[in-house]
């Protein structure tokens, strides 16, 4: 079900005020910036918190665009008394349930508060969606190579405590390891960590 | 075989029966493989659970009664087998409010309660609730009611995220707010609030929190909804003994869940420091999802405005609330259930012995600050209540 306004036609020339609500000051900028330069949005950014209400009262925008991580979904949710309509989640059109979920598999979603047909405000989410999406994806990348690191750390504290305590030498270090991990069919990882915490736990 | 289980939840105290029945391995062994993820926001909760994100939820009843109507975002067909805690919630105002509200009580000799309607006609003033559709707001304007102070006329209430409460209240956003554990607590040791009411002086023993479960995850996995319901009465009775409380908060306090200090939890678990805002996880049968509790709430709502009365009450509490399911998960444990799905609120002020099987069970008192008794056929009309059987008097 599309919800159309009065100025539904007017939508097309004028400029839809959005309201971005987002802590990573970053990924607020590159979007209003994104949003700016289509031409059809003017946008205004704030962190969240207790700048939310008076956002809304100065804005009244159109459209709100909210971080997913961020506490103030639920105080969104409780405008109804400062906006004649009623603000609609995103999701609640209900014509398009993979965009809803790809949205929130992004970690955004947005409320409509003017009525502006569904459609019109498409291009907008799937901008945010986009961005959303690629910041999601460094995230996830950095938690990677973070882990990635922190392994490799473990294994070459794990040898050196071999090669020094039972005059192993490197590759016999890492292959004593390999075996173990293999033996017992469990992460070369787990058992560098098992094999270094064995041995801080006997120093102290 | 085992079946996944994905539950969302918010960083509160009261979740901890279904946090330790994840983290002991109860609901592993009743082959339920878990997932818990901790949300920001209860809007994140409803969302999730109606795109499918997660199966269950830690859930306040109001929003999963509104979420059931599509009142707020996608429809989401819910059912509530079974309930998580009881208790909890505290009335936290600034430190000087607190001074003023029971200074004039006591010059003027009269109630908590009246006396901080006044202050609050006295000027504009702004308390924080944690949503629309929680316990929290329904319990809070039941309470100001009874002193004849009403919401929007007397007092303004705001949404306010309970972990952004405290800093609320430091720049003057709000002059107090109505939340669940840990938050009061949080503000306290911060000193700048105090409580002046808690949920146990509103209405005693108040349910909390429900498990409210996707409607279609529950018809495709009965199995595995009955193994729940067992894994997380075992974890609620391992949470009601004060001797496990430490343990409790420990685990509660990780990182993970909710990030705060082991001693601030502490206070609202059984045995703890926080009076009449501990939460309740077993005894006085707690768990069990009463159909009268669901239509307390859902007549609040409605009293409020929150919801419109074009649905039916009786029909949409019974699709809800579900002690049958509960029933059946914890016969085969011979565990004491109630006889009645319904019982008149609010009508014992003393301790009192409730009828179930195989065996009674003591039932703490459940009175109302006003005296009030909610029978809950009253909102389907005397007639109709006939055909639902006894009522627990």
């Amino acid at each position: 079900m599309l919800r159309r306004s009065r100025d539904y036609e007017t939508v097309g020339a004028m400029p839809l005020k959005i309201l971005l609500v987002d802590k990573d000051t970053n990924r607020a900028e590159a979007l209003s910036g994104k949003l700016t330069a289509s031409g059809f949005a003017e946008v205004q950014r704030v962190p969240g918190g207790d700048g939310i209400t008076k956002a809304l009262e100065t804005a009244k925008p159109d459209l709100i665009i909210v971080d997913m991580a961020l506490p103030d979904r639920d105080v969104l949710e409780d405008i109804r008394a400062m906006s004649a309509a009623h603000p609609v989640v995103m999701f609640a059109g209900g014509d398009d349930p993979s965009f809803a979920e790809e949205a929130i598999a992004a970690g955004v979603c947005s409320y409509n508060l003017s009525g502006v047909a569904l459609e019109d405000l498409k291009p907008i989410m799937a901008s945010a969606v986009a961005l959303f999406q690629r910041y999601r994806r460094v995230e996830v990348e950095l938690a990677a190579t973070k882990a990635l690191l922190e392994e490799r750390r473990l294994i070459e504290r794990a040898k050196a405590i071999l090669m020094r305590g039972r005059k192993m030498t490197e590759p016999e270090a890492y292959r004593f390891l390999q075996k173990k991990a293999m033996n017992e069919n469990r992460k070369l990882r787990e058992i560098a960590a098992e094999f270094v915490r064995h041995h801080e736990e006997q120093q102290a | 075989m085992t079946t996944k289980l994905r539950i969302g939840l918010l960083r509160l105290t009261d979740g901890a029966p279904v946090i330790t029945a994840h983290e002991f391995g109860f609901f592993a062994e009743e082959s339920i493989e878990t997932e818990l993820v901790v949300e920001p926001s209860w809007a994140n909760i409803a969302d999730k659970l109606a795109y499918g994100f997660i199966d269950a939820a830690v859930m306040l009843p109001p929003l999963a009664l509104a979420a059931e109507l599509g009142l707020r975002g996608k429809r989401q067909p819910l059912i509530i087998p079974y309930i998580v805690s009881a208790n909890g919630n505290t009335i936290t105002l600034t430190t000087s409010l607190v001074e003023e509200v029971k200074g004039l009580a006591a010059r003027q000799n009269i109630s908590t309660v009246a006396a901080l309607a006044a202050c609050l006609r006295a000027r504009q003033t702004t308390l924080g609730v944690v949503h629309t559709y929680s316990t929290h707001n329904l319990l809070l304007r039941y309470f100001l009611a009874t002193a004849g102070a009403e919401a929007e006329r007397d007092v303004r209430l705001a949404v306010i995220p309970p972990a952004s409460a405290v800093e609320a209240l430091i720049s003057g956003q709000i002059a107090g707010f109505c939340a669940g554990a840990p938050w009061a607590e949080v503000a306290r040791r911060a000193k700048v609030g105090a409580a002046i009411a808690t949920s146990c002086d509103i209405w005693k023993s108040a349910p909390e929190k429900a498990f409210a479960v996707s409607a279609h995850w529950a018809n495709e996995h009965d199995a595995a909804l009955a193994g729940a319901i067992r894994a997380m009465l075992r974890a609620a009775k391992f949470c009601d003994d004060p001797k496990n409380a430490s343990y409790v908060a420990a685990l509660l306090s990780r990182r993970r869940y909710l990030d705060v200090d082991a001693h601030v939890i502490l206070a609202n678990l059984p045995g703890g420091s926080a009076g009449g805002a501990k939460c309740g996880f077993f005894s006085g049968a707690v768990t069990f999802p009463w159909r009268s509790q669901g239509m307390w709430f859902l007549k609040e709502t409605r009293r409020w405005g929150l919801m419109d009365k074009d649905s039916d009450a009786r029909e949409l509490v019974t699709r809800v609330y579900r002690p049958d399911l509960y029933r059946a998960a914890l016969a085969p444990l011979g565990e004491p259930v109630p006889i009645g799905d319904w019982k008149r609120e609010g009508a014992h002020d003393q301790e009192w012995s409730l009828e179930a099987a195989p065996a009674a069970i003591a039932m703490p008192p459940d009175s109302f600050c006003d005296g009030a008794i909610f029978d809950p056929s009253e909102v389907w009309g005397g007639t109709e209540a006939a055909k639902m059987g006894a009522l627990h008097k």
